[in-house]
Parts: structure tokens; sequence; C-alpha cells
């Protein structure tokens, strides 16, 4: 751990503060970032034991009595320089999941028709910007890389509720395996940690849920793609 | 390490478990003396009525009152919409865990000191 000081305003940000330092103090400290407005998601790191995007992070917001920010690499990943992680097991688990979209046998000419009621059950999943701070904070990735993870179970939530999905019952299937979603342990860092305000947590236990009656799921997907790809009809 | 509610009551939780186990073999240990007959039986159960056993004891409702209330806990997370109510919730396993554990370890500390001594 080294100490650095940095000059401060009222809109330095984490990040502002590691490029002082880069281009000052340190030209060799080395961190990810890249857009500067949290939708990369390259610049998550671990700020006095929380994990959050340093870009959108207020340097006074994290500071001590003493003016002190600590600021370390995402924990439980293997480390390759200062504050840069190794990310394959998180990227492998998110391919694991097949984050694709599964598209029906028929395809509208124009827009799919989903209702309002529909986009909601999402959550807002879609939102995601895959930038760790979830999976990095998880107690069971601490003790096994095997587990799938809440980014990944996250993007299968998404996928198994899209109505376009044309294979919710065979993610479910895929998914019930000792690395799914069964293997979380409620322990809501995953919420905590995620910069978006998103909830991996609720995602994983509605996937229990919906594994737990998947034919009948299958079926009801089936049904609902009849209509999907219906034309839409002037003034509706 | 990444530390909170959470964290806690996971460490809790699998802390519990292996102490609720472990006191499943001593248990098995001290009930299955009773197959080398009376005198055997009686000597064990002497063993385990000592105080140091009772405030031990006092523990072990403390263990099995906080897994048990953690696991409901847990249920009302899966079966109700309620995570945005986590932190409170974690802290009503903990009142509740730690009321039971009071009432059971005053009933045992009562039985303790009524208990003639020697």
């Amino acid at each position: 751990m080294q100490d650095f000081k940095v000059p401060l305003t009222a809109d330095t940000t984490i990040l502002d503060a590691l490029h002082y330092i880069k281009a000052e103090l340190d030209g060799s400290l080395t961190f990810s970032r890249s857009c500067r407005h949290a939708i990369c998601g390259s610049c998550a790191m671990n700020v006095n034991g929380r994990n959050l995007l340093v870009c959108k992070t207020p340097l006074t917001r994290e500071m001590d009595g003493k003016g002190r920010v600590t600021i370390k690499p995402l924990p439980y990943l293997p480390i390759i320089k200062d504050l840069v992680v190794d990310r394959t097991s998180f990227w492998e688990q998110y391919q694991r999941v097949k984050p694709w979209l599964i598209p029906p046998a028929n395809v509208p000419e124009k827009e799919f028709r989903i209702s309002p009621e529909e986009v909601e059950a999402i959550h807002n999943a879609e939102t995601c910007i895959m930038c760790g701070a979830c999976y990095s904070s998880c107690q069971v990735i601490a003790m096994t890389k095997e587990y799938i993870g809440p980014h990944a179970l996250l993007k299968a939530f998404l996928r198994v509720l899209d109505p376009r999905d044309a294979a919710p019952g065979e993610r479910l299937a895929d998914l019930s395996g000792e690395d799914g979603p069964y293997r979380c342990h409620t322990i809501f860092n995953c919420i905590d940690a995620c910069p978006k305000n998103l909830n991996p947590t609720q995602a994983i236990e509605t996937l229990r849920k919906l594994a737990q009656k998947r034919q009948a799921f299958e079926v009801e997907r089936a049904e609902r793609q009849k209509t999907l790809a219906l034309p839409v009809k002037s003034g509706e | 390490m990444y530390k909170n509610s959470g964290f806690i009551s996971f460490v809790l939780r699998r802390f519990t478990g292996v102490v609720l186990v472990l006191y499943l073999f001593t248990h098995m240990l001290v009930i299955g003396s009773a197959t080398q007959g009376a005198a055997a039986f009686d000597a064990m159960l002497k063993i385990v009525q000592g105080p140091v056993f009772k405030v031990m004891e006092i523990a072990l409702i403390a263990a099995v009152a906080y897994h048990a209330f953690d696991g409901v806990r847990l249920l009302i997370v899966h079966y109700f919409n309620v995570i945005d109510y986590r932190k409170s919730m974690f802290y009503a396993a903990f009142a509740v865990a730690a009321f039971f554990t009071a009432i059971g370890g005053l009933l045992i500390l009562q039985l303790l000191l009524a208990a003639p001594q020697g």
C-alpha cells in the first residue's frame, strides 16, 4: 500500500485523483478506466471496503476524518498489477449462461410487442454494465470460482424473463446444477455493491422459483410467443 | 474481505451450523453411553450436568435460535418480495434469537442455582 497526496476540489472524483497520481506522482500506477461516465464498467474498484465505480464517486464522499481514502483492487480476483485484476473467470461464467437472445421462429417484420408489465418484470436488468462490482463482492465467489456469479445470473434472468427468448426452459435446466442460483447464500453483497442499483439477489430468487416450474413456464412462453409477432395496429 | 450485515449473517450461519453438527455428535456420545449400562450412563450425565456444561448449553440455545431464525429470514426473502428490508430483517432475526436465548438462558441459570451443589 502506498500513500499519495492529491489536490482536492469539490468535483474531484476518485478517478481524477488516480489520474493525477499517474500523471504527476507515480507514472507506474496501473488502473483500468475508459468512459469516465459510469457506462463502460472498467473502473470498478474497492474503495474503503466497498466496491464502486471510481469515475462517478466524488473523492469527498469517501474521505474519512483525516481526509484519507483507501483504494484497493476488486477483492477475490487475481491481481495483475496495482488496481488491475484478472477478470477471466468473470467472463467465462458470463459466457456460460449464453447471454445472447435466442430469437423465436416467427420474427415480426417490425417491432416485437412487449407489454409494460413484462418490461417492468425485468427490473432494469438490461442496464447492467458488467463492471464486476457484484461478482467480486460475492462471498461464494470468494470460496469458489465454479459458481456462475451474480452478474451472469442477472443476465440469465434477463433472458429467461424476456418474452422474445425462445429457450427459457433450456436456460433454466442449464442453471439447475450445483453452480447455479441454488449456490447463492443470500448474502446481499451484490445488491450493496451494484453501482447501477440493480438487484441480482432478486433475480437469483426468481430463477430459483422459475426453475421449480420450468415445464409450465416453457408452455406459457410458447403460448406468449404466438402473439409476440403480431403486427402493431395503427392507433394502439 | 467484504463486510456488511449480509457477511456477518453468513459467517454466523455457517459457524452455528458447524456448532450444531458438533453438538449432535456429543449428544449421541452422551445418550449412547446408556448402551453400556446404567452406571456408565449416570457417570456420563454427572459430567454434563456440571456448571460448565450448563453455560455451554446457553451458548447452544443461542446457536440453535440464531440458526433457526436466520433460516426463517431466508425463507421470507425467498417467498416474499422483501429484499429492500434485508438489513432490518437481519437485525430482527438477531433480536428474536437474542430474546429466546435470554429466556432459555435464564431458565438454565435458575436450574443451575436451584440445584444442590456437589
